[in-house]
């Protein structure tokens, strides 16, 4: 039996009413874009809201919002503020040729710091774009971190769903509840008005329906919307009117509507 | 996959950890099955190696363990702070559930 150091305590966030983690089995399904621009339809419908990009290795946001990196943080306080929403981002601190090659604990260490000691203010949603799979961060955050729930993100096509169905299940075993599932890049919409369904179509409800989780919605696939990543502006900020941002203001409703319904099932304290 | 039930009430009772879950079951595990049913990977390597009689007790080995603290970890298993600073065994609810004897 091995004697260790005090137990990591669990993060408390008092400040902050809905902790909502943002992942996927696979990488590429755009799960990035999907945190990005749920954040800014929430912060547009009023709410006060941080992105926290809790992918070390491989970090979006700073392209995605258009922040220069690294910053300066003597003048430049984390987290930083776009488009009325807090950012932070381990992409913000090192520089972007350099590669963080790093072991679990030290991507652990960095996570609690990102939530502990950064100053969030009080927030009604924080969004964490979480990386692919079901390693660290997640266990991480899944473990130490007060989730009020997860959002997977899919594509339409089997091979997603089979990955989605993996962070489904890990979710499940640390009893993070589901909000639900979102397929992106679900369909395109021509010119000529005409729905395209290009990867296939309806895999993430027939998923929801086989794992027994909600549906949140389908976002369609634009071109803007890389253009948008890449230029520094999400989609959502930039063309609120299109047909994409259309369906990130129906996806808020229904992540809202989840979150209210599952409450706090917290397990309780052992009286010692 | 996530069991339907939760604990509800936690509570140290002297040598024993009482459990009240959601579906209405109360039970207790003494501390000491706890213990021995550490699911970290250092005790059960410990729990498969053969007994040696020959074995020299460490001084902390000596001293009755106790359980120091039992916080949550996620929503989903408890780990426990022991008197000789072991805390590495993570018990998840399902394990607790199948230690967990009902009360008389």
């Amino acid at each position: 039996m091995q004697p260790h150091g005090g137990p990591a305590p669990k993060i408390s966030l008092p400040n902050i009413k809905y902790v909502v983690a943002v992942a996927s089995g696979k990488g590429g399904v755009g799960k990035s874009t999907v945190a990005a621009n749920l954040a800014l339809a929430l912060a547009r419908s009023g709410a006060k809201v941080g992105l926290m990009d809790a992918d070390i290795y491989g970090p979006s946001v700073p392209i995605m919002f258009g922040v220069p990196c690294p910053i300066d943080q003597q003048t430049t306080p984390l987290p930083l503020e776009r488009y009325g929403i807090k950012l932070m981002s381990m992409g913000f601190v090192v520089p972007p040729e350099r590669a963080v090659i790093w072991r679990g604990p030290m991507v652990d260490r960095a996570l609690r710091q990102f939530l502990t000691e950064l100053p969030w203010g009080t927030l009604d949603y924080l969004i964490m774009d979480l990386p692919p799979g079901t390693g660290d961060a997640q266990l991480t955050l899944s473990q130490h971190a007060p989730l009020t729930g997860a959002v997977i993100v899919t594509t339409p096509q089997d091979v997603s769903l089979v990955d989605a169905r993996k962070g489904l299940a890990m979710f499940s075993e640390v009893r993070v509840p589901i909000l639900g599932i979102v397929e992106n890049m679900s369909y395109f919409v021509g010119d000529d008005g005409k729905r395209y369904e290009i990867f296939r179509h309806g895999g993430g409800k027939k998923l929801a329906g086989l794992a027994g989780v909600p549906f949140l919605g389908d976002i369609p696939i634009d071109p803007r919307v890389a253009e948008c990543g890449d230029g520094g502006e999400p989609m959502v900020a930039r063309y609120p009117d299109s047909p994409v941002s259309k369906a990130y203001a129906a996806l808020v409703n229904t992540v809202r509507e989840q979150l209210e319904a599952i409450g706090g099932a917290e397990l309780p304290e052992v009286q010692m | 996959m996530s069991e339907p039930w939760i604990p509800i009430v936690m509570r140290r009772d002297g040598d024993r950890l009482i459990m009240e879950w959601s579906d209405g079951f109360k039970g207790a595990v003494t501390w000491k099955a706890l213990r021995d049913a550490c699911p970290c990977a250092g005790c059960k390597e410990e729990r498969e190696k053969p007994a040696d009689p020959f074995r020299i007790l460490k001084p902390n080995e000596l001293v009755p363990l106790a359980p120091n603290a039992m916080p949550r970890v996620g929503r989903y298993a408890y780990k426990i702070v022991w008197s000789d600073g072991h805390d590495s065994g993570i018990f998840t609810l399902a394990h607790l559930r199948e230690l967990c004897k009902p009360l008389e």
